[in-house]
């Protein structure tokens, strides 16, 4: 027995000592890459991720999308025959989509070609609202299309809602016509028809796999879904349905080397050249950056901040991996990190201006250069407002030195408005002379959001505050910050859309409970809001969204953070490749030059 | 000296040394194990001085440039160390004027002249700390003294709590026997079929972040296996003789339980006290590590070694080593001294 | 075999009130970027959490004999299906680690208690201790660092369909960082066992009887030696399971480990109860089998 033992041990040994890279001698074009975090499903109704939404970007199609090249984001039809304009006064959008778009191939068709069609929208859309999937992104269309909220109140009392009933803003004109008519006026409604998730899925196959829609994905995209282990690797094939695409350099900036070697890469030929994607989630920052350098993966989306003095030393690439030929695409992401106050809470929130001077001067005292320069490493921007570069209705003239660092100025506000230290143990009372000590929540598991704990302790110690940092896992963050059960906490915001609005109706009084963590009701701010929304992109709008923003820095709801500059490294042989700012992936443009890589592996 | 002695002073004994005595001399003749006795209470002499802010008391305090080299390595490029600046950020729009809104507006001129008042002072920053600097350019080694308090702290602590349990569940099941024993082994099979590890992870998943947390976390899934032998001890004490006398002259169950028998068992107690205090300093790595522990205004050694797990690749190994290192010594020491105390206390065994 | 069924049952007593009582309300997780009251309200009634506690333990005795723990809170996958899908990668890296390890252990063991008392065997007990030192952490950094991304002998990261290439490309470097940890104490406890055989009286007598010192250690001692090594073998069996977590965050393995810490970071009830359920249940199958295997090899043994 004890022989046979060690015969195994050998026989492994031996097996362990022959490792070595194998390499595959398939020539087809397959694309490695990392996700930075674990994704959840690609039932494109029920999912919020970015990475899971990133996925569904290849595997459905919206009406609407933005264009490749063009930037600002500009958006063009995609299975829409046209962008319609808005008909009565912002209220009506009315939609027809190209004839013969196929589904995907599924069982579920019974062997069928499958053509996409009005209904298919219809249906999709009310799935936002039905009670079973509790969608993440129903508030996209609460209050938004006539008679729909009528349909789920309804399937509210039941728990299901009727896909058969009729609403009065999903009419279906004919086989290819849709038309939306909407509660009040919104110029931005668009853009929400061009997000990832607002896609039609097919009935049949909704209905056929019940519970498990989230491994069943089939759309109308350029790709399908081959193969998926959860949180660990997921495997795009192309879809041999999909009609094809082909690049549009009529909105590319000829200046722009990017958009320059995209229509290099990809002009007149049939798009997507890819015949395989595989994305593995990887959650650790080191193993993730080691497989890009070791060339186990092409690309290296977001490299981590921690290694960016190994890739971008003094703002340059590398020599070692310049050698390589490696690009750098550098993104200034339209998103915001912040840090929320809960208005309603009875140390930090209320609107008056002992309350508004405690709040202003927390801000003043927070070092966001070393949160810039030691967490970020040099690569983030200081947030001027809630809205970012990029995005319709940023101000670049707009400069907010009230978020600045300033501890004098953060303590002579303190003394002021009576934050003293009066038993001189170092720290400082609230003005009735009861302990000060502020809760600050974030979440648990990453380095980074440790270090912006540590940066808060640091920085308020400094004026003589209190704080607590509290650890807590990441769904209880959200919770506790929908629900006002916290001081202060750490959030961030990613557009949905490129329009300032998406980022302002976080502070929107009505939206409390919901995405205005903060609690704060302005009767000025909500009424500049409504305002806002009845306007289509105009300097009118602009000077609203200035308004709004003043506000913001005079109450202080938020700590403004920063905007994050993302670097992501493609080898020389990723041809085609630009960073969207609002879509996620961009697999549908890229190619593959498999005999270079072959050559750089040897 | 006085010849006389007071009325109250302790008869002197004249008995052959006890047990304790001879296993101390046991423990002084093994030299290995007077060493390891003297590392470990250098640590725990500088996790007190540490305690009292006698040493690393401004281990907090950012002395370096970002990642500042060790002196030792005094010439060596450092590319993280970018200057700080709060100015501008490249903008040179004019500020936003909120004076109109402003619900602190009617206090400007005081506030300007309030603030004028205070006075700013720089910190100069070193290219170099005595054995480099973190992130934030705290001195690595302060860190590493400072850590030890909290490390200790959790592996004594816990340990502490553990052998606690342990040994009251032990007593009670050794000693009683019948329904109450039988009770204990069931609660004892439920703890010991699940993995440790798993066990430690389920409770992980359920109870809220914090040094606390990892105490009790460590004491409610650590006490199994000083139950186990604590209970043996008892059943085999349970039947001797001087039991049965206390038993004669009237002794209450608790005092037979923790008067009579637990010092004869205390031998084993103490050994299962300092292997566990081992597994715990190293547990607590492994916690920290996983986000579930240290406070952010506190530094352990596990908090260190998460903070140094990317700096390999950088090149800035100073902080991985330093927390690597003063573990090692302390857990090798200890889990060597316990060894020598295990033979000191039980010569058969050798 | 009786005894089984208490443990099992306190096993889900014990598990049903870390997870209906102590945790938290999950139903946030499911929740998403935005959501109303009523949407938690709703998600709490579809996973049950709004029911009385006596019927959720009778839901969840359900879950465990029916081996149905319905879906993750956080991906909707059959748990199910999760636990079968990582154990794979599981055991590709754990197994070999067992195997390896204790046969290097064993006769390691056996050489150092053969010299026992020398110097070489004090030397090497003092490098296990130094080395048991050393938190796995550090070996798993250093080690990634060094022979992945230094020499670049081995990937870093990465997990493919075939079982082959996954042990012969995949897994050495794990598997050589485990074996590297566990090792030592695996080294010290059989050197232990060995000691103790040694001082029994049929040693003595064998020695007395004339026979050298080898045929004494290797027919008498390693034999007898071998029962409560493989006992521990037997008892760490189940940890194999889960043991690796930390090699499988590290190197992105989509083992049960990394499942596990997954699931405790997304507060995924389902997973980590389902887990500890069947591990406790394989821990008692295993000590009985245990218990069995000492009847056959020493019938002085008996059940009680």
């Amino acid at each position: 027995m004890n022989r046979a033992a060690a015969f195994l041990a050998a026989c492994l040994a031996c097996a362990l000592a022959a490792a070595g890279p194998a390499s595959a001698a398939v020539e087809r074009k397959v694309l490695r890459m990392a996700f930075r975090t674990a994704e959840t499903g690609f039932d494109p109704q029920r999912i919020y991720d970015r990475y899971s939404v990133g996925i569904c970007e290849n595997l459905f199609e919206p009406l609407l999308t933005y264009d490749y090249l063009a930037r600002p984001a500009r958006l063009v039809p995609l299975t829409a025959e046209a962008i319609p304009e808005p008909e009565e006064g912002g209220t009506r959008y009315t939609f027809r989509i190209r004839p013969g778009i196929l589904f995907a191939d599924d069982p579920a068709f019974k062997g069928q070609r499958r053509e996409l069609v009005a209904k298919d929208i219809e249906y999709s859309i009310k799935r936002f609202r039905d009670p079973r999937y509790a969608s993440p992104y129903e508030w996209l269309f609460e209050h938004k299309i006539a008679g729909l909220d009528a349909l789920a109140e309804a399937a509210k009392k039941t728990g299901r809602l009727d896909y058969d009933a009729n609403v009065a803003g999903l009419e279906v004109r004919d086989r290819y016509t849709i038309s939306f008519k909407l509660t009040e006026p919104d110029f931005n409604f668009l853009y929400i028809l061009a997000m990832p998730n607002v896609v039609p899925v097919a009935r049949e196959v909704i209905e056929a796999y019940g519970d498990d829609t989230m491994a069943h994905p089939v759309g109308t995209g350029p790709f399908v879904l081959k193969d998926w282990v959860r949180r660990s690797k997921i495997v795009l094939e192309r879809n041999p349905n999909h009609r094809g695409y082909e690049l549009d350099p009529r909105y590319a900036d000829p200046a722009d080397e990017w958009d320059r070697r995209a229509i290099d890469a990809l002009r007149g030929r049939r798009l997507p050249l890819l015949d395989r994607v595989e994305i593995y989630p990887i959650e650790e920052e080191q193993p993730r950056f080691l497989a890009f350098v070791n060339r186990e993966h092409d690309i290296l989306d977001e490299t981590p901040f921690e290694f960016i003095d190994q890739v971008l030393p003094n703002g340059r690439l590398a020599p070692g991996l310049a050698r390589q030929g490696v690009s750098v695409f550098r993104e200034e992401q339209p998103e915001i990190t912040y840090d929320v106050f809960n208005l309603d809470d009875p140390v930090v929130g209320g609107y008056g201006p002992e309350k508004v001077a405690l709040r202003r001067a927390m801000v003043l005292a927070h070092d966001r250069g070393q949160e810039i320069f030691i967490v970020r490493k040099g690569q983030a921007l200081a947030a001027q407002s809630p809205v970012p570069p990029g995005v319709v209705g940023y101000d670049a003239a707009f400069r907010a030195s009230h978020q600045e660092h300033d501890p004098p100025r953060a303590k002579a506000l303190l003394d002021m408005y009576g934050y003293l230290d009066r038993n001189g143990d170092g720290w400082r009372e609230l003005p009735d002379g009861r302990p000060l000590l502020v809760d600050y929540k974030y979440s648990a598991g990453s380095q980074a959001n440790r270090q912006l704990a540590e940066l808060w302790s640091k920085s308020l110690a400094a004026i003589g505050v209190r704080i607590y940092a509290n650890a807590v896992q990441f769904a209880d963050l959200l919770n506790d910050k929908r629900v006002g059960k916290f001081q202060m906490a750490g959030s961030a915001w990613i557009a949905d859309y490129p329009d300032a609005q998406n980022f302002l109706q976080l502070l929107y009084g009505p939206n409390t409970g919901q995405s205005n963590e903060a609690r704060f009701r302005l009767a000025e701010f909500d009424r500049l809001y409504r305002l806002s929304q009845a306007v289509p992109d105009s300097p009118e709008r602009n000077a609203l969204y200035r308004e709004m923003n003043r506000l913001i820095l005079a109450y202080a709801p938020w700590r403004l953070g920063v905007h994050r500059v993302f670097n992501h490294l493609q080898y020389p042989w990723v041809k085609g490749y630009k960073k969207h700012p609002i879509l996620y992936t961009n697999f549908k443009y890229l190619d593959i030059d498999t005999a270079a890589r072959k050559a750089a592996a040897k | 000296m006085s010849a006389v002695l007071p009325d109250n002073a302790p008869p002197v004994m004249h008995q052959s040394p006890g047990l304790w005595t001879l296993a101390w001399r046991r423990l002084l003749n093994d030299r290995v194990g007077v060493f390891c006795l003297a590392i470990v209470v250098a640590y725990v002499s500088m996790m007190l001085a540490s305690y009292a802010g006698l040493v690393a008391g401004d281990w907090n305090k950012e002395k370096g440039v970002s990642y500042a080299n060790p002196s030792f390595l005094a010439g060596a490029e450092n590319l993280e160390a970018r200057e700080v600046t709060n100015r501008d950020f490249g903008t040179t729009a004019k500020p936003v004027d909120l004076s109109d809104i402003d619900p602190l507006a009617p206090r400007y001129k005081e506030w300007e002249e309030r603030a004028a008042k205070i006075a700013v002072t720089e910190v100069k920053r070193a290219e170099t700390l005595a054995f480099g600097g973190d992130k934030w350019g705290r001195d690595v080694l302060e860190k590493a003294i400072k850590g030890s308090e909290v490390s200790i702290f959790v592996g004594l602590t816990a340990a502490l709590f553990a052998t606690l349990i342990g040994t009251i569940l032990g007593a009670l099941a050794g000693y009683w026997g019948g329904r109450v024993n039988d009770f204990l082994e069931w609660f004892y099979n439920i703890f010991t079929s699940i993995p440790y590890i798993l066990l430690i992870l389920a409770f992980a998943a359920v109870f809220k972040r914090g040094l606390d947390t990892i105490i009790v976390i460590l004491a409610l899934t650590g006490w199994t296996g000083i139950y186990r032998l604590v209970r043996a001890e008892y059943i085999k004490h349970g039947g001797r003789e001087y039991v049965k006398a206390a038993q004669a002259i009237g002794a209450s169950h608790f005092s037979r339980m923790f008067v009579h028998i637990l010092p004869n068992a205390s031998h084993v107690i103490l050994v299962q006290l300092s292997q566990h205090v081992v597994s715990f300093i190293k547990a607590e790595v492994i916690l920290s590590f996983l986000g579930l522990g240290v406070p952010v205004d506190m530094v352990s050694w596990g908090t260190m070694l998460a903070e140094a797990q990317n700096e390999l690749v950088i090149g800035k190994w100073w902080q991985l080593f330093a927390a690597g290192a003063s573990m090692a010594i302390l857990v090798t020491a200890f889990s060597m001294l316990t060894d020598s105390l295990r033979d000191a206390l039980d010569p058969k065994l050798k | 075999m009786w005894q089984m069924i208490p443990t099992l049952a306190g096993v889900i007593l014990l598990i049903f009130f870390l997870f209906n009582w102590v945790g938290g309300d999950p139903a946030q997780v499911l929740a998403g970027k935005i959501s109303n009251p009523e949407q938690i309200a709703n998600i709490r009634k579809q996973l049950g959490v709004d029911q009385p506690y006596w019927y959720q333990l009778w839901v969840f005795v359900q879950q465990v004999f029916t081996f149905d723990f319905g879906r993750s809170w956080s991906t909707n996958e059959e748990v199910s299906r999760i636990l079968l899908t990582r154990v794979g990668p599981t055991l590709t890296i754990m197994v070999p680690v067992l195997v390896i390890e204790t046969v290097l252990a064993v006769a390691l063991a056996v050489m150092v208690a053969y010299v026992r008392g020398s110097l070489t065997d004090r030397t090497i007990m003092v490098i296990c201790t130094t080395a048991m030192s050393i938190s796995f952490l550090v070996y798993i950094i250093f080690g990634q660092w060094l022979f992945g991304f230094i020499l670049g002998w081995f990937p870093v990261q990465g997990w493919s369909e075939s079982y082959w290439r996954n042990l012969t490309h995949y897994a050495p470097l794990p598997i050589m960082l485990a074996i590297f940890v566990g090792l030592a104490p695996a080294l010290r406890l059989y050197r232990s066992f060995f000691l103790e055989e040694i001082n029994q009286d049929y040693v003595r007598t064998a020695r007395a009887k004339g026979l050298p010192e080898k045929t004494v250690m290797m027919k008498h001692v390693l034999r007898n030696a071998l029962i409560p090594i493989l006992t521990n073998v037997g008892i760490y069996l189940p940890s194999v399971f889960v043991g690796s977590f930390l090699l499988e965050v590290f190197f992105s393995i989509p083992g049960l480990g990394r499942e596990i810490v997954t699931a405790v970071n997304r507060s995924d009830f389902p997973v980590i109860k389902a887990v500890t359920v069947y591990l406790a249940v394989l821990t008692m199958i295993v000590n009985l089998l245990v218990d069995v295997m000492y009847k056959l090899v020493d019938p002085r043994v008996s059940f009680k």
